[in-house]
């Protein structure tokens, strides 16, 4: 595929490069309404004449379709010059709504190209352009609407409103258009080298966002489904970019994160990690905030204070509550997560890092068990053995402590049967006795004791 | 056994608020339902009150017959503190300097028109600023942009006179302001705000265009949108046109004349639910002073006959009239709430679920209504469903102040509870749960008690004392807990001894496990029908 494909793809930029800063205002400039058609068809096979001779028939084809798609191009940069407020268009009103209805008609032309005009997979990096901005539009456009009048005033046939239909109209579109590209990519007959194969995955992590965006995650498992049932005549994953694979295994790893699946999460989230560029930090720290609480959960493990040092943002949300799980402080533990809790609930983490909260509780119990000591030797050559047997009370007495307030029997017996429930701590309870008997080996598995 | 009796002598109160809603009627007409017990049965869904105690302590009330009877006065007890957006109640508002500004320019001798008398302008006044403290607008409205109210009744004007037929709804006070006042009697002040939508109608548009405003400017052909531009887009420039910055107010109280909602014309009370299928009928829509009344009549209904299919069909009915003519105000709320309300006694989630998404949007205009209350329920709605999608969203949209009011505390505290796995806490909660929230709490109650039975056999060795099980577990009576147990085949675990009876949890194995699982997985994810 080459560089070529993303040169071509950076012409149809709606963002201008850095050392052409004009460059948006000169295309629209180039040519008007009537000539735009002729111009760029002209401007093609001119371009292509002075390379290889007058263009074969077979070419012409191709020259129609992407003289459609050039012109849409220069229409949309219309759109988005008078959405500026350029006065280059006359300071026309316009709205994000108009720019994104024209980046659509390109999208589309785009689209029409592979399927009638004869377009290579060597040029589908502009697929991605196109998809790009065209997320980016309907976002600003969804945005704009809200602000004006949630409701607008199109015909309602509907029992009740639909306030995220509303919210959302445009970027539902585009979701539309988005899955359309994703088609066109994933039913592509050619040769694996000649195949628009190879888009897949980067239209796939536009479809992944935009899911998000639109508070439907789950709507990416279609998706999901519909690249593993064609896996056998795919490219491997390895064989993508990179940067296509770690925001692919990034997205892969939130989405099992909230389905609960913190092992499979895990398992994705940790190759994003490996795959991550080492300077890329906002990613990583993207990938960190859901790889910690999954770890938290798998393996019991917690952050160094190392891991966390390059992220502030981190540092400031984790740190805390590492801590007080370490320390077995449920009070602390409960604050740190009450400071954190609108960043974690935005990161929809906050109930998974509740979650931590039992460890911090089976570290405190920890603590009383190894604070009991040893039985005496009954002969005095034996290993010494811990005691084993623990009154309620006394773990009531830690865990009261613990909480900052007295917490009544019952219920210490409540959370001390939930750490026997969860295999935090092996034992029983004997409620005649009012104790606890742990076993006499592990009793905290995983900790050393 | 401190906890049960105490219960028993202290039912929840019959509490005033679950029988109001927001508007002037409701508050003063008599309620559609009774408050809940918390309910100790096994059965799927809460016992039906009989019609008589539901009438009971309540005497029906006369309809107001004021229309400043202001339907914003929040109807109950409950702080709004936690709704900042909720407009503060009539006569307490203190209005803004735009606000007397644009009272002040109304009445500037260089504004005035001596067709147009000074009565009607401060009846238009009246309408528009109302209008905006109903929808909670008074600040976000552009008052300098704003025209004037004599410019407004211009437009009234022009408009009914280029109207085919006499205007069905209530017309605004222009002219002959008798008999329209007269007409908006028996209606709210919702009503009154929906006057400009109406006055304005689509039909009126085009008179207008020629007369207010010059053909549109000649811009170079170059200009023009894409070809494909649709109707919508082309009706949206020339309105932005019309109106200039004006237009970027947002919910502006007289919304633009073009392609406007169905206005209804339907004057019969009831009418059977239909799924649309095709653009609505206004003889078929009925106007929103009619659905005031439509909605008395059912709560009467309501109360005498119990049917609830009569009562979801007829609910559904006024929902969709209201939706398709885009009536969005505190009627509405009063709308959605009460079909929540009902469809939680009655145990029908589906409907429910739709009515709360439906108020969390309307809240989240700033509608008045009982947001306090209809956001606990959805925290214990989504705790139901195992939503951890649709949990996180009501967490993330709770203020740190809703946060402190007593219903929604109660339900964090539950869910709290749950995710920890603290059965203690969750029982103690479940006997104390406000508003009708234990009708919810009703429905995972069962598969709550399956999974601290499950918590309890694997944690206590030898046995426990069956008192135990009813007290951890929020039974009425050891009966009860005895024969939850033997509903999940646990009789041999049970065994007499003298004074008391054991559960033999030692001998339990995984045997409430399958139990447990299959319970979480009947959850009904959505809650649809």
């Amino acid at each position: 595929m080459g560089m070529k494909g993303y040169d071509l793809a950076q012409t149809l930029s709606p963002i201008p490069p850095a050392d052409k800063p004009d460059r948006l205002k000169a295309v629209w400039l180039s040519t008007n309404h009537y000539g735009v058609k002729d111009d760029v068809t002209h401007g093609l096979v001119q371009a292509l004449t002075s390379r290889s001779g007058y263009p074969r028939e077979e070419v012409r084809e191709e020259v129609n379709g992407w003289t459609e798609v050039f012109s849409a191009y220069w229409k949309a940069i219309g759109e988005l010059l008078a959405v500026d407020g350029d006065s280059i268009v006359n300071g026309r009103r316009t709205s994000w709504t108009k720019v994104y209805e024209a980046w659509k008609e390109m999208t589309m032309a785009l689209h029409r190209g592979y399927t009638h005009h004869n377009f290579e997979a060597w040029t589908i990096p502009c697929l991605y352009t196109a998809g790009k901005y065209l997320r980016a539009f309907a976002i600003k456009s969804d945005e704009e609407r809200g602000q004006i009048d949630a409701g607008g005033d199109g015909l309602e046939i509907r029992d009740d409103f639909d306030p995220e239909m509303e919210k959302h109209q445009q970027l539902r579109d585009c979701e539309q258009q988005l899955k359309r590209i994703f088609t066109l990519c994933l039913t592509d007959r050619a040769e694996i080298t000649e195949s628009r194969k190879w888009g897949i995955y980067a239209i796939v992590n536009l479809l992944f966002k935009t899911y998000f965006k639109l508070n439907s995650a789950n709507l990416a498992r279609t998706i999901l489904k519909a690249l593993s049932t064609n896996k056998g005549n795919m490219p491997p994953l390895e064989a993508f970019p990179a940067a296509q694979r770690v925001t692919f295994k990034y997205y892969e790893g939130v989405l099992s994160f909230l389905e609960e699946n913190y092992v499979e999460a895990e398992k994705h989230l940790d190759e994003a990690w490996r795959g991550c560029k080492k300077d890329a930090m906002p990613n990583k720290e993207r990938i960190l905030a859901y790889l910690i609480p999954c770890r938290l959960l798998t393996t019991h493990t917690l952050p160094s204070k190392a891991l966390l040092e390059p992220f502030p943002r981190l540092q400031k949300s984790f740190l805390p509550l590492a801590q007080c799980i370490r320390r077995g402080d449920l009070h602390g533990f409960d604050l740190a997560l009450q400071q954190g809790e609108e960043e974690f609930v935005k990161r929809r983490i906050y109930l998974t890092l509740e979650r931590g909260r039992d460890i911090a509780l089976r570290n405190l119990l920890r603590k009383v068990f190894l604070a009991k000591g040893f039985e005496e030797p009954k002969n005095p050559g034996d290993a010494p053995l811990r005691k084993t047997r623990i009154r309620v009370a006394e773990f009531g007495a830690a865990i009261s402590f613990a909480n900052r307030e007295t917490t009544d029997s019952d219920e210490v017996e409540c959370l001390l049967a939930n750490m026997i429930y969860k295999n935090l701590m092996k034992g029983y309870i004997s409620r005649e006795h009012g104790i606890v008997v742990l076993s006499k080996n592990g009793a905290f598995p995983g900790t050393g004791v | 056994m401190p906890h049960a009796s105490s219960r028993l002598a202290s039912p929840p109160p019959p509490d005033s608020r679950l029988l109001s809603s927001p508007s002037a009627h409701d508050s003063l007409s008599a309620p559609a339902y009774t408050p809940v017990q918390v309910r100790q049965g096994f059965g799927q869904y809460p016992h039906v009150p009989s019609s008589t105690n539901s009438l009971g302590p309540f005497a029906p009330a006369p309809i107001p017959a004021q229309v400043n009877q202001n339907a914003n006065v929040p109807p109950n007890p409950t702080p709004m503190d936690g709704t900042p957006s909720a407009p503060p109640p009539k006569g307490k508002v203190s209005f803004s300097d735009a606000v007397r500004n644009y009272v002040r320019r109304a009445f500037l001798p260089a504004n005035l028109d001596p067709t147009i008398r000074r009565q009607d302008i401060e009846a238009k006044l009246k309408e528009t600023i109302s209008y905006a403290a109903d929808n909670g607008l008074l600040d976000s409205t552009d008052w300098d942009a704003m025209p004037l109210p004599v410019e407004l009744i211009k437009k009234d004007l022009l408009a009914r006179l280029n109207m085919p037929h006499p205007h069905p709804g209530p017309i605004s006070p222009v002219g002959s302001n008798g008999s329209a006042s007269k007409k908006r009697k028996s209606s709210d002040r919702a009503e009154v705000a929906a006057v400009p939508w109406r006055s304005t109608n689509a039909r009126t548009s085009s008179l207008e265009d020629r007369i207010t405003h010059p053909p549109a400017d000649n811009r170079p052909a170059v200009d023009e949108p894409l070809p494909k531009s649709s109707k919508f887009q082309k009706q949206m420039e020339k309105r932005q046109r019309r109106w200039g910055n004006y237009q970027s107010a947002p919910r502006s109280p007289t919304p633009p004349p073009t392609m406007g909602p169905v206005v209804g014309t339907c004057e019969v009370l009831e009418k059977r639910y239909l799924r649309l299928t095709s653009a609505p009928v206004p003889s078929q829509v009925r106007p929103e002073h009619v659905l005031h009344k439509t909605v008395e009549l059912l709560k009467k209904k309501w109360r005498k006959e119990n049917n609830y299919s009569y009562i979801c069909d007829q609910l559904k009915s006024v929902r969709q009239d209201l939706t398709v003519q885009r009536i969005k105000n505190n009627f509405t709320v009063s709308v959605y709430e009460l079909h929540a309300r009902i469809a939680l006694e009655k145990g029908d989630l589906g409907e429910y679920n739709q009515c709360q998404t439906q108020l969390r949007s309307l809240y989240g205009l700033g509608l008045a209504g009982n947001p306090i209350e209809f956001k606990a329920y959805r925290i214990l709605y989504f705790i139901h469903t195992a939503n951890r999608t649709g949990l996180s969203d009501a967490l993330a949209d709770l203020t740190p102040a809703e946060k402190r009011e007593l219903p929604i505390k109660h339900a964090l505290h539950v869910r709290t509870a749950l995710a920890l796995g603290n059965y203690h806490r969750f029982f103690r909660l479940y006997l104390d749960t406000p508003n009708m929230g234990a009708y919810l709490m009703d429905m995972f109650v069962v598969r709550e008690r399956l999974a601290a039975l499950c918590n309890i056999c694997k944690a206590y060795k030898p046995d426990v004392k069956l008192r135990f099980i009813t007290e951890e577990l929020g039974f009425e009576s050891d009966h009860d807990a005895a024969q939850f147990i033997v509903d999940y085949n646990g009789q041999h675990l049970l065994e007499e001894r003298g004074e008391h009876i054991a559960l033999l949890t030692g001998k339990a194995g995984a045997l409430f496990e399958s139990a447990r699982a299959a319970a979480f997985r009947r959850v009904d994810i959505k809650g649809q029908i």
